[in-house]
């Protein structure tokens, strides 16, 4: 039945909680920390409601493996954690990196290293969210600038782990976590939900990691009459390990080509005002919001400043990327963290672009006066 | 015919349905045999004993999920011919419990070894048996990680060798039994893979309880630990485990296997308390009502 | 008593007079069965006759289950309490296999056998192991028994007296039988009867010892064709067993070897385990049990008796 979409005041933990269930996930397994907190309240809320389990687990490690344990058996899941339960959660990611179990999981960044300050904002876990874990590995990072974007985002996400078979991480900071905003909440039947490719036909001989065209198998449901083996060992198509470098080789590559292959379809980003841009400005989360205020700001006065705000940090839009490099002369990349983002923009840009960032560690957000008067000072 | 023809006849079909059908071969991957454990290794003995128990329980293989974690115990999953999952190292009951919960139709069998469930999952082990979900963990002692070469575990015995422990172990051993009970386990059962059998039974028992289960096999690493602590060949360590090894009937009597401390066997703890899942699904229910939730 | 042949001429004249010996008869039969008692009702009917009795008997030592004699003597005068091989006027065997234990005291040609076919078979008959190997009890039938025997009687006594309401009245029954061939006033076995048995028991009791000794008369042919298919039962399927070792599984740990009960298995040349001994197995199993690495199948199956090899067949029967 179609419903008009509703408006509600929300938490951006919160929303992250109703786009998660949109999306069809019916199992949370989480353990409280601050500042991600909520979406656990939340979903200990809203599951029962669906059918679905909420369990607060015994500790960070068990509840990313019970997310696993959960969507291995066929169930959407997810958890929500931040700087040291992400810490602790990196061995699992991997094994679903390498067994290709779909699961979201939401790293609201609080101040670190170590436990850091928990309330206050940070993006230091750009690079963790992409390298958190051992070895090559495929990765989905998702980075939502405003509470109604992280309700879409964690959406998509879902759908992004669901098609591809990758851990996809939904990367927001602390400030837009507790901030409260109007959500405009589509009617559910609006909403584009993806489901995995389900294994079927004959059991026998059955491959469970022999790839489609798009480089995704489809998963063996149990129960289905498949009864695979599920490895974090490298192993073959068959599931079972392997040491032989040609297959390892194969298998590995694989993994990290069903990213590399699938670029323009998980790649997401906005732009403002690039069209004559002289000077881009690469932001995102909260620091985006204000960095796209200081370029309205810049505008206003003259300067030819564009905003580029990538929606998937991981892959990040290298292809947009490298052409904006080709039109602009500077680029000013304003994070929360020593400088994490900005490596990757300077590996994309050519040496006649100057690349400078905006760095700053001390638990508050980076203002838009902060953005502007960098942009004025480029500009002369 | 007479009485006594009739007594046999009963008898042999007494006889079928106890063993005669079990092949373990129905319920093997065939294609990875022979398996990587060493010669003597008593992991097979209870791999064959838990087969043995699922086959007698007809607990269908498609329905059935084992989970293991790392070590030696950990590849047991890998050759079993059911829904298997080699997860990582001392979380296996972790990635269970978000099974069972999101599958509650799977039967759901963990096997974890002394390393893998007590020292780096001890806290998994715990919190399962405090929340009672359906799982059924079969944890195999041997006393040693045998996998990384054979260093001290936290079940190893009191001045034995290991590549950790040159000049004899000085750490008390762990009573996982004990542990399990003390956490709330409403099933802890322990037996030795000599009395094969029993320990068939006793799986049997585990996996028909409705709630968390433990079972604590007393496993040999013959080639490994046994040869480091000169415990003899591979059948002189199988039968040293019925030293002073006396039934059990009632919870009171006291065995004595090899190992360390007077360690019971048999049925230790069998307790009523409802199941985690259903407990959570029928509150759920009652207090939002069955009709206010969507599947 | 050294001194008996010099120092009393009197009893030497009598023994001298005596034409016929004591009569010597054998009650037999397992622990628990009423061998005792049967005897002791035998011993006061000799007594009320103004014979001197002379009665020894093994019992305590047997358990239940065990078997049990007693050896009753009787005559105008007795000296030693116990029959010689060969000598029992009488042997009754209160159950069968006691009973064709006891055949060879019988004397040869005119002794009388009387036995319950009722058959109690002792646990420790089966000394085979095997699933259903025959087991030591007798394989006689009642049959050839009675072929060999002159005077022999083998009532199912157990069967009439359940029939009779009291499997204990089977005793009864075989005294009634007794009766029929000893020369004891009838009334006199009724009275001793009475004497010993409980009073709420006497009408059965009585019953029974008339059902003995008209079983007599009649014609026993079925019975006896029934019976002996009851006291030489055949299985009627027999285990085969086969041991499947998968020689590629096998890795040489030497546990099957060593626990093997029949000690039939060995490591080969290869140190790969081998059956060297399949005569000896009985398919007990614990190799496959204790092979860590499922290289032992033992395949049991069963098949219809008459259709194993002679070999096997030899060997069940030794």
């Amino acid at each position: 039945m179609s419903q008009m979409p509703q408006r509600q005041s929300l938490q951006g933990n919160q929303a992250c909680a109703l786009g998660a269930i949109a999306a069809g996930c019916r199992l949370f397994a989480g353990y409280p920390i601050t500042p991600s907190s909520e979406v656990a309240e939340r979903m200990s809320k809203e599951l029962p409601r669906v059918e679905g389990v909420f369990v607060q687990m015994e500790d960070e490690i068990a509840s990313m493996a019970a997310v696993l344990g959960s969507s291995m058996g066929g169930v959407k899941s997810m958890t929500a954690t931040s700087g040291p339960g992400f810490s602790l959660k990196q061995e699992h990611i991997g094994y679903a990196a390498l067994a290709e179990v779909p699961c979201v999981i939401i790293n609201v960044m609080r101040g670190g290293p170590s436990t850091g300050m928990p309330t206050r904002p940070a993006q230091g876990d750009v690079m963790q969210a992409r390298w958190g874990t051992h070895g090559d590995h495929p990765i989905i990072v998702v980075t939502p600038s405003s509470v109604q974007e992280i309700y879409q985002l964690t959406i998509r996400a879902f759908n992004l782990s669901e098609t591809y078979r990758v851990p996809v991480i939904v990367l927001y900071d602390e400030a837009i976590g507790h901030l409260v905003d109007t959500v405009e909440l589509p009617d559910p039947d609006s909403i584009e939900i993806q489901d995995r490719k389900w294994a079927s036909g004959p059991a026998e001989g059955y491959l469970p990691y022999a790839a489609d065209e798009d480089g995704v198998p489809p998963m063996p449901r149990p129960g289905d009459g498949y009864r695979t083996h599920t490895t974090g060992l490298t192993h073959l198509e068959t599931g079972f390990p392997t040491q032989v470098p040609a297959d390892v080789s194969r298998v590995i590559g694989r993994l990290l080509d069903k990213i590399e292959r699938n670029r323009d379809a998980i790649e997401q980003y906005e732009l403002t005002n690039c069209d004559d841009a002289e000077i881009l400005v690469v932001a995102f989360g909260i620091t985006a919001r204000s960095s796209e205020r200081a370029v309205n700001l810049a505008r206003e006065s003259g300067i030819k400043v564009g905003l580029m705000r990538p929606l998937t940090l991981w892959p990040f839009p290298e292809r947009k990327m490298k052409e904006l490099a080709g039109q602009v002369r500077h680029v000013l990349v304003p994070e929360m963290n020593a400088g994490q983002l900005i490596l990757e923009i300077e590996r994309l840009c050519p040496d006649s672009v100057t690349v400078s960032g905006i760095n700053r560690f001390d638990g508050l957000p980076i203002d838009p006066g902060e953005v502007l008067d960098k942009i004025k000072e480029i500009s002369k | 015919m007479s009485k006594l023809a009739l007594n046999l006849k009963s008898l042999q079909k007494a006889g079928e349905k106890s063993d005669h059908k079990f092949e373990i071969r129905d319920y093997l991957r065939l294609d990875l045999f022979p398996h990587f454990l060493c010669p003597g290794c008593g992991h097979g003995i209870a791999l064959r004993a838990l087969l043995w128990a699922i086959h007698d329980l007809d607990i269908e293989l498609d329905q059935l999920a084992v989970v293991s974690g790392i070590g030696c115990s950990g590849r047991l999953s890998a050759y079993i011919d059911a829904n298997t999952f080699h997860t990582t190292h001392g979380r296996p009951i972790a990635f269970a419990t978000g099974l069972k919960l999101a599958r509650p139709d799977l039967h759901v069998v963990v096997i974890t070894g002394d390393g893998d469930c007590l020292a780096i999952g001890g806290n998994h082990l715990i919190h399962a048996a405090r929340r009672n979900l359906d799982i059924t963990c079969i944890m195999l002692n041997n006393e040693v990680y045998g996998m990384t070469g054979g260093q001290v575990s936290p079940t190893t015995s009191l001045d034995r060798y290991t590549t950790t422990t040159p000049l004899g172990n000085q750490e008390p051993g762990f009573d996982a039994c004990a542990l399990a009970k003390g956490a709330g386990a409403t099933f802890v059962g322990r037996e030795v893979t000599l009395q094969t059998t029993a320990l068939k039974n006793l799986m049997q028992e585990g996996l028909s309880h409705d709630g968390f289960s433990f079972i604590e096999v007393i496993s040999d690493c013959t080639e490994i630990y046994g040869r480091k602590n000169e415990l003899g060949s591979s059948p002189e360590m199988v039968l040293s485990q019925k030293r002073s090894i006396l039934p059990k009937f009632d919870g009171t009597a006291v065995d004595k296997p090899f190992r360390a401390g007077n360690w019971d066997t048999g049925v230790l703890v069998r307790e009523d308390r409802p199941e985690y899942y259903k407990a959570y699904r029928k509150h759920c229910h009652k207090v939002l009502g069955t009709a206010a939730v969507k599947k | 008593m050294s001194s008996a042949t010099t120092a009393k001429p009197k009893k030497t004249v009598q023994k001298q007079t005596a034409v016929k010996g004591p009569t010597n008869v054998l009650i037999v039969g397992v622990g628990g069965q009423g061998v005792i008692m049967v005897s002791k009702i035998l011993a006061r009917l000799s007594q009320l006759q103004g014979l001197q009795v002379k009665q020894s008997e093994v019992h305590g030592m047997a358990k239940r289950g065990g078997s049990v004699f007693s050896h009753i003597r009787f005559g105008e005068e007795v000296w030693s309490p116990t029959i010689p091989m060969g000598e029992a006027d009488v042997v009754l065997g209160l159950e069968w296999a006691e009973g064709l234990r006891w055949l060879r005291y019988l004397k040869p040609g005119v002794g009388t056998f009387i036995s319950d076919t009722k058959r109690i078979v002792p646990p420790f008959s089966c000394r085979d192991r095997r699933h259903d190997a025959r087991h030591g009890y007798a394989h006689h039938t009642i049959a050839e028994i009675v072929a060999q025997v002159p005077s022999a009687y083998a009532p199912d006594a157990t069967g009439m007296a359940t029939e009779l309401g009291n499997e204990r009245v089977a005793n009864t029954i075989l005294l009634g039988l007794l009766s029929t061939v000893m020369d004891f006033p009838v009334e006199s076995w009724r009275e001793v009867l009475a004497e010993f048995v409980p009073p709420k028991t006497l009408d059965t009791n009585l019953k029974a010892f008339e059902a003995g000794r008209a079983w007599t008369k009649q014609d026993h042919k079925p019975l006896v064709d029934d019976a002996a298919t009851q006291a030489a039962p055949e299985p009627l399927l027999k285990r085969e067993v086969k041991l499947e070792i998968t020689e590629s599984w096998c890795k040489s740990c030497d546990i099957c070897v060593k626990m093997c009960p029949e000690r039939c298995l060995a490591l080969n040349d290869h140190q790969i385990v081998e059956l060297v001994k399949p005569e000896a197995c009985t398919g007990c199993r614990v190799c496959e049990w204790l092979c860590p690495d499922f290289a032992i199948a033992v395949h049991v199956s069963t098949v219809p008796i008459n259709t194993i090899s002679a070999e096997a067949a030899g060997e069940v029967q030794a």
